[in-house]
């Protein structure tokens, strides 16, 4: 009973565990930019999911239609404006760019809104239910099911639309897909856009599954960095399994060693496939 | 007489204080078939990257139609109907055939008839039909060369640059895709550039041919009139 | 009508032999200086921090100027130094500082070569990756270690303590030798492989340049220096926790260092400390806004200076402060091209 438990919760997280991961698997797939701000954009969509709910007293859940656009918004200009201008220096000035954007948020943040821990409080928090024998936390059931429509919608929107069809030829072969007719410095723009949204859910998991305060991006940028090694830069399955690999890894190894162990799975990966479980 | 399809007026690029392309002038008119030769190195395929927006040129002018199109973006000169073809075609190999075609629709102008023009597609080359699901990366040389046309032929161009198209491929599938570029023409007006280092091929082909040694034009004609002893001079510049 | 130029028959190199007298004569006065106690607490204090940080960004900039590997996980080393120091100079060891930081260094060492075993099968942002995410996991190993106090980390009481003059002369001597190490070393075969190798790596490979060897050297000796620096960090903060010793804001200095002063020179990193740590001290005023300052600094440098202060400057002046190219004086006499 203890391991059908131990998968059941496992799996719960995963969803949640490949959520915070699958903008950064868009941004290194496509982009091919290691985003080393990538954990500040998802803390910024906790504390504006967190600014909104409060403000307006509304569920948490629905936040999103604010925040979402709002962070693709600023994605795409920052994309666009900065860090695209960088890209042409070099990925090394890039990364600098994107590492000099995460202290930047990081103090901008602690400015706005002070070092004390927030978190989003819902109806549902502590709550759970019994099948089977087995306890399952309704929070938990809510995020998974967050995380699985995300990573859906995504999905489709790259596999069923023109300009989610222009982003994984670009990714592809950035310069076919201007013979293409593809507007590069635009796409990429809007994979930037895509990933920003994607950290706006999941900085609202985040905020509802624990407390966050301004320097908490840096464990999900490593948790993130794990989730995209492990599942395969770029791959959406693959960051799935990984999310699950990784939920397991936090369950069975709990508080002290859960990260750990995810740190040593990661450098194994690295060492034995670099391109990730599902890579070519 | 009217204005040309395509010119280009006096083109230089360079690659820091190397100059590539040298001065080089050409011009093809609506459904004409033009061949462009050379040796390797000559600075065929930097002078087609320029004229495609892939490169930007140091000097010199490109005019498709009456509109100056010099420096412009490569998506803006593909959605006006020009489009390259690259040496060894660049499928998007993770993708679909259907996918990669679709791609080609991907200018807006294109996109109304992206249906009708990929029956068209697959009617001249009815073995991308059939292999409509399988990732581009799979198919052989030959059929991932079909791929990259008909990517091409979905933004219906009124212009198609061909870089190599027979490069690595055997004979017997060069000559099936020789066919399928004249039917082209012939059936959209499409003008066609050839650019090739298999000289007698590309002249039984074309209308008209450039030749290109070191970054410049040294001769060009009507290609049923040139004689060979010329030809073979400005080809290897002796 | 194809033109080639050769630009090093532009470069005027200004080093040896004034440029190498007038730093000797440099540093031998800092030398007496802290030795005869001319130099006040203060202005000890400063230079203390300016020797270990221009150590640091050095052995940064070999790393990602020179070698290619662009580490985000430099604070590794600084944590092992720091927690070495802490240990062998508690009264469980009761070691002296000097034989704390060489233990402290020699560790790094170890760790740098079995890290190299991972690491070096990667390249690129895998491995910058991958030296972020080991420098986490050895934050999470110390955070569930009893040993070294777990998240609440240990005490540093080196008895006798050491007194600032004596900090200082060997925060000064680290420095001294990392520069003239790294001075010395890009002048050799390994210095023209180095380069070769960050251009083109698989060019590099072709023309025979050991590249596991020369990545090797390079990650071990920068693993030495920076816990040698690290090491006396912690000297005066009095505790170590794994949050403090395993910060990435370690590396965040060491790149603004390098970017600043320019990656690829020798004195970049130097001009960059300077500034850093002058920077640091005038943004104490403004607590909150530091990091918002120094990385719009960062961003801006990037985006404007993308050689650094130092190689702006060598490229608009044309001249070279320390060149790193071994062969500088026969290629200006060689006016290449036509």
């Amino acid at each position: 009973m203890y391991f059908i438990q131990t998968l059941i919760n496992g799996l719960l997280l995963g969803g949640y565990y490949a959520l915070i991961g699958i903008g950064m698997t868009m941004i290194l797939g496509i982009v091919k930019l290691t985003n080393l701000a990538h954990g500040e954009f998802v803390i910024i969509g906790a504390y504006m999911a967190s600014v909104i709910t409060t403000g307006l007293g509304i569920d948490p859940i629905l936040s999103l239609v604010i925040t979402v656009p709002l962070m693709f918004l600023i994605g795409f200009v920052l994309q666009y404006v900065l860090i695209g201008n960088a890209m042409k220096k070099g990925p090394e000035p890039a990364l600098l760019v994107t590492f000099g954007l995460s202290i930047i948020l990081m103090d901008a943040m602690r400015l706005t809104f002070t070092v004390n821990e927030r978190s989003i409080a819902t109806s549902y928090s502590t709550k759970t239910f019994t099948v089977l024998g087995i306890n399952i936390s309704v929070l938990n059931l809510v995020l998974f099911a967050i995380s699985i429509v995300s990573i859906l919608l995504l999905s489709l929107f790259l596999n069923r639309t023109y300009v989610g069809r222009a982003i994984r030829a670009t990714a592809d072969d950035a310069e076919a897909a201007a013979l293409s007719g593809v507007n590069i410095k635009k796409v990429y723009a809007i994979a930037m856009g895509v990933s920003m949204a994607s950290a706006a859910v999941a900085g609202l998991c985040v905020g509802m599954k624990s407390t966050f305060n301004p320097t908490s991006g840096g464990a999900y940028l490593s948790t993130a960095f794990v989730v995209v090694v492990i599942g395969g830069m770029g791959s959406i399955p693959g960051t799935l399994i990984a999310g699950v690999i990784f939920g397991l890894a936090q369950v069975i190894g709990g508080a002290s060693y859960g990260q750990l162990i995810s740190y040593v799975m990661l450098l194994l990966v690295l060492v034995i496939r670099p391109k990730g479980i599902l890579g070519k | 007489m009217s204005e040309p399809l395509l010119r280009i007026d006096d083109l230089s690029v360079g690659y820091g204080d190397f100059i590539a392309v040298d001065g080089a002038s050409l011009q093809v008119d609506e459904g004409q078939i033009v061949s462009l030769i050379g040796l390797n190195g000559a600075g065929k395929t930097t002078l087609t990257s320029a004229v495609t927006g892939l490169l930007k040129p140091t000097s010199g002018k490109v005019y498709f139609g009456a509109e100056d199109i010099t420096g412009m973006n490569t998506d803006k000169i593909v959605s006006k109907g020009l489009s390259l073809i690259p040496q060894g075609g660049r499928c998007f190999n993770r993708m679909s055939v259907q996918d990669n075609l679709l791609m080609g629709s991907f200018p807006r102008s294109a996109r109304k008839e992206a249906k009708e023009t990929l029956g068209h597609v697959y009617e001249l080359f009815p073995v991308l039909k059939e292999k409509m699901r399988d990732p581009a990366g799979s198919l052989s040389g030959g059929q991932r060369q079909m791929v990259a046309i008909g990517r091409a032929l979905m933004a219906r161009p009124k212009c198609l640059i061909f870089d190599e198209i027979s490069l690595g491929l055997s004979p017997a599938v060069i000559k099936d895709i020789y066919n399928r570029i004249q039917s082209i023409n012939e059936r959209d007006k499409t003008a066609i550039i050839l650019i090739e280092q298999d000289t007698r091929r590309a002249l039984k082909m074309s209308d008209s041919f450039f030749v290109m040694l070191k970054g410049k034009i040294v001769l060009s004609g009507k290609s049923a009139e040139v004689d060979a002893e010329t030809l073979k001079e400005a080809y290897f510049g002796i | 009508m194809l033109k080639r130029k050769f630009t090093p028959s532009h470069v005027k190199v200004l080093d040896s032999p004034p440029m190498l007298i007038l730093c000797i004569v440099l540093v031998v006065c800092l030398y007496i200086g802290c030795f005869a106690g001319l130099i006040s607490n203060k202005v000890m204090r400063y230079l203390v921090q300016i020797f270990l940080y221009v150590t640091m960004g050095e052995m940064w900039n070999l790393l990602s100027g020179y070698a290619g590997m662009t580490s985000l996980g430099q604070q590794l080393y600084i944590g092992l130094a720091g927690y070495s120091v802490a240990m062998a100079t508690s009264p469980l060891f009761g070691l002296p500082l000097f034989s704390a930081l060489l233990i402290g260094a020699g560790i790094s060492v170890v760790v740098s070569l079995f890290m190299s075993l991972i690491l070096f099968r990667l390249e690129g942002m895998y491995f910058s990756i991958a030296t972020l995410v080991a420098a986490e996991a050895f934050c999470m190993l110390f955070f569930a270690w009893k040993f070294v106090g777990q998240g609440a980390g240990l005490t540093i009481r080196i008895n006798p303590y050491p007194k600032l003059q004596e900090i200082c002369i060997l925060s000064l001597t680290i420095c001294v030798v990392a520069l003239a190490l790294v001075y010395g070393l890009l002048r050799t075969r390994v210095g023209l492989g180095l380069t070769a190798m960050r251009d083109d790596i698989t060019s590099a490979a072709s023309v025979g340049v050991n590249i596991f060897s020369h990545k090797l050297l390079v990650y071990v000796i920068a693993a030495f220096f920076t816990a040698l620096a690290g090491g006396i960090f912690f000297v005066n903060k009095g505790t170590i926790y794994p949050d403090s010793g395993f910060d990435i804001s370690w590396t965040i200095s060491m790149v603004f260092i390098a970017i600043i002063g320019g990656t690829g020179t020798v004195s970049g990193p130097v001009i960059g400390a300077i500034i850093y740590v002058f920077l640091n001290e005038k943004l104490a005023d403004y607590p909150g806004w530091s990091n918002i300052i120094l990385g719009t600094i960062t961003i801006l440098v990037i985006l404007f200076l993308p050689n650094g202060i130092m190689g702006t400057l060598q490229k608009k002046l044309r001249f070279e402060i320390f060149s790193s190219k071994r062969f500088s004086f026969r290629l200006k006499k060689n006016a290449g091209g036509k």
